[in-house]
């Protein structure tokens, strides 16, 4: 596969031009790589580029992220299907944000990750009860729980993770299911997370799929 | 020295006894009057009690006429605020889903309309009466180009801002402009007599810097234009602005910013050149687990190279509600003392 089309998605990406990247999918996909190279080869390369904090000459933002990690979702969805073998999932992970919480960015930035590095991704959507991030889990056989939460309150209160942590210990689940949480307020206290009852947390979507891939091997383990 | 001799004095370029300090407790109140969050919030002259207890209480720089954010919303046609016990209100409806919500959005005239408008009204005004010159009253608006976050989902908005059509963009940010701009000279008429404009979405966490040329500085620019600047302070919001300061103290009339624990003080104030006011943030989610010591360290190390600024403030940012308050008053203890500019201190 030509190197220029790696370049060009990653450039169009980083200037955030939606049109430009989507039209070098087109190209590449015309110029005859395969949907697998697509992804592999393109898609995920650049996200981990750049969400993955590769690029240490500028400050990479979250409009960055987020549409790197849209047209990754919106390429991925269209392109599996074409796929030649049905590609092997790395894992089950269910997705949401907390109980109280109406923020979806960080949610949406590691759903689309996550979708292009080929886990199958249950997004909950915002404001989401912690029963139902459990109830999900084991009615879909998930193997990772991951909550997101923008405020102190939704990420440290009773209904939150930590709530979400009960329940699996209640329900004997904490071997089968991991919790791992992200957003704004981990950022600011990094040890934040084991009071939210996390197994793990991630700053950004790149490092959350290597984390989760991680709690993965550690559930197929036991 | 009071709360606002501080203040006229760094505006003054002169040197107070200490760094002013400026602490955002906002439900708090609700707590420290025995109330639910909700209840609190009902009524102007609650978080004006609230407010007034707190400032007596722990002994800071400045009185806040804010509520909560989502009020912003409210005041533009959201019907459903999401209240907890131990937070923030929370936008609970979107008022904009649909691209003819943007042609409907209708800006107030007169601020003093909204029944919501018109209960923060009335807490700055009891504010200021009970301030009585002593005190700083502080009011907040949100920036043109971050309002559109809380009427259509931050998600919305950048879909809209990074590929959406340009007219729509540009209807929705002008009319978020309007809305600032009369909100600005409202609060000011109100009473405030420093207002906060925050601008998270603006920051160089969301934004880059082309972005920021090409749409944030334009929409702070009209923001401003022609209502007078020295009142206001250019707020983080909780992103990062170091690596936008140099633009915006070279192409705004701002002469006050708020910058972000993550952003390096020493940075901000070389890139300000002493041609604006400087307020250093603590990094208050810190506060929650930390000990005495390590706050402590936290606000000696901002004291310290704030204290090399001329003009220099601190401040927090939105202070959690489950900070206790025994961290609240070592941070302020702290501050003051490390703040002092006394021989010796």
């Amino acid at each position: 596969m030509e190197n220029r089309y790696l370049n060009d998605y990653f450039d169009a990406v980083f200037d955030t031009d939606r049109d430009r990247a989507l039209e070098v999918i087109r190209q590449a996909l015309d110029g005859g790589v395969t949907p697998e190279e697509v992804i592999f080869g393109i898609i995920v390369p650049s996200m981990e580029k750049m969400i993955g904090g590769m690029v240490t000459d500028s400050l990479v933002t979250l409009s960055q992220h987020f549409l790197a990690s849209q047209i990754a979702e919106e390429v991925t969805d269209m392109l599996i299907p074409r796929f030649a073998t049905a590609p092997e999932m790395q894992g089950h992970v269910i997705i949401g944000s907390s109980f109280g919480d109406f923020h979806g960015l960080g949610k949406k930035i590691v759903g689309g990750c996550l979708r292009a590095k080929m886990f199958q991704v249950t997004d909950l959507g915002i404001n989401v009860r912690p029963e139902r991030f459990v109830e999900a889990a084991v009615n879909g056989g998930a193997q990772v729980i991951s909550v997101s939460s923008m405020m102190v309150h939704t990420a440290l209160g009773d209904m939150g993770s930590r709530r979400v942590r009960q329940l699996l210990r209640e329900g004997g689940l904490e071997e089968r299911i991991k919790l791992i949480v992200g957003g704004a307020p981990y950022r600011y206290d990094e040890q934040l997370y084991l009071q939210a009852g996390a197994d793990a947390w991630a700053a950004t979507a790149v490092e959350g799929a290597e984390i989760i891939s991680r709690l993965i091997k550690e559930v197929r383990a036991q | 020295m009071t709360g606002m001799q501080r203040f006229q004095a760094i505006m003054a370029g002169q040197l107070p006894d200490r760094v002013p300090v400026l602490c955002n407790l906002l439900d708090q109140g609700a707590r420290e009057l025995g109330m639910s969050i909700k209840e609190y919030y009902r009524r102007g002259e609650n978080v004006a009690e609230g407010q007034l207890h707190m400032r007596k209480k722990y002994g800071y720089d400045s009185l806040l006429g804010l509520f909560y954010v989502a009020m912003e919303a409210e005041m533009l046609g959201c019907r459903s605020i999401i209240y907890a016990e131990d937070g923030p209100p929370n936008v609970g409806q979107l008022i904009i889903s649909e691209p003819e919500d943007i042609r409907r959005l209708q800006i107030p005239d007169d601020m003093e309309e909204l029944p919501r408008f018109r209960e923060l009204s009335a807490c700055i005004r009891i504010l200021k009466r009970e301030a009585a010159g002593r005190f700083p009253v502080i009011g907040v608006v949100t920036a043109s180009f971050t309002l559109p976050a809380m009427l259509m989902g931050i998600s919305g908005w950048l879909n809209l801002f990074l590929s959406g059509p340009t007219e729509l963009r540009s209807l929705l940010l002008e009319k978020c402009s309007q809305f600032c701009r009369r909100q600005i000279l409202a609060l000011r008429q109100a009473g405030a007599d420093l207002i906060v404009y925050t601008n998270s979405v603006g920051t160089a966490t969301f934004v880059t810097s082309r972005q920021f040329h090409d749409l944030v500085l334009p929409s702070v620019l009209r923001d401003l234009e022609g209502i007078g600047t020295g009142d206001l302070v250019y707020f983080n919001g909780g992103g990062q602005i170091n690596p936008q300061l140099k633009t915006l103290v070279e192409q705004t009339p701002l002469r006050a910013f708020y910058i972000n624990p993550f952003d390096d003080i020493g940075e901000a104030a070389g890139m300000l050149n002493g041609q604006a006011l400087l307020v250093g943030t603590i990094n208050d989610i810190r506060l929650i687990n930390g000990s005495k010591e390590e706050i402590d360290d936290q606000v000696k190390g901002i004291m310290e190279q704030g204290k090399r600024v001329t003009g220099f403030a601190f401040g927090t940012l939105m202070m959690p509600y489950v900070i206790p308050e025994e961290n609240i008053r070592a941070m302020l203890e702290s501050a003051y003392r490390y703040g002092s500019y006394k021989r010796g201190a």
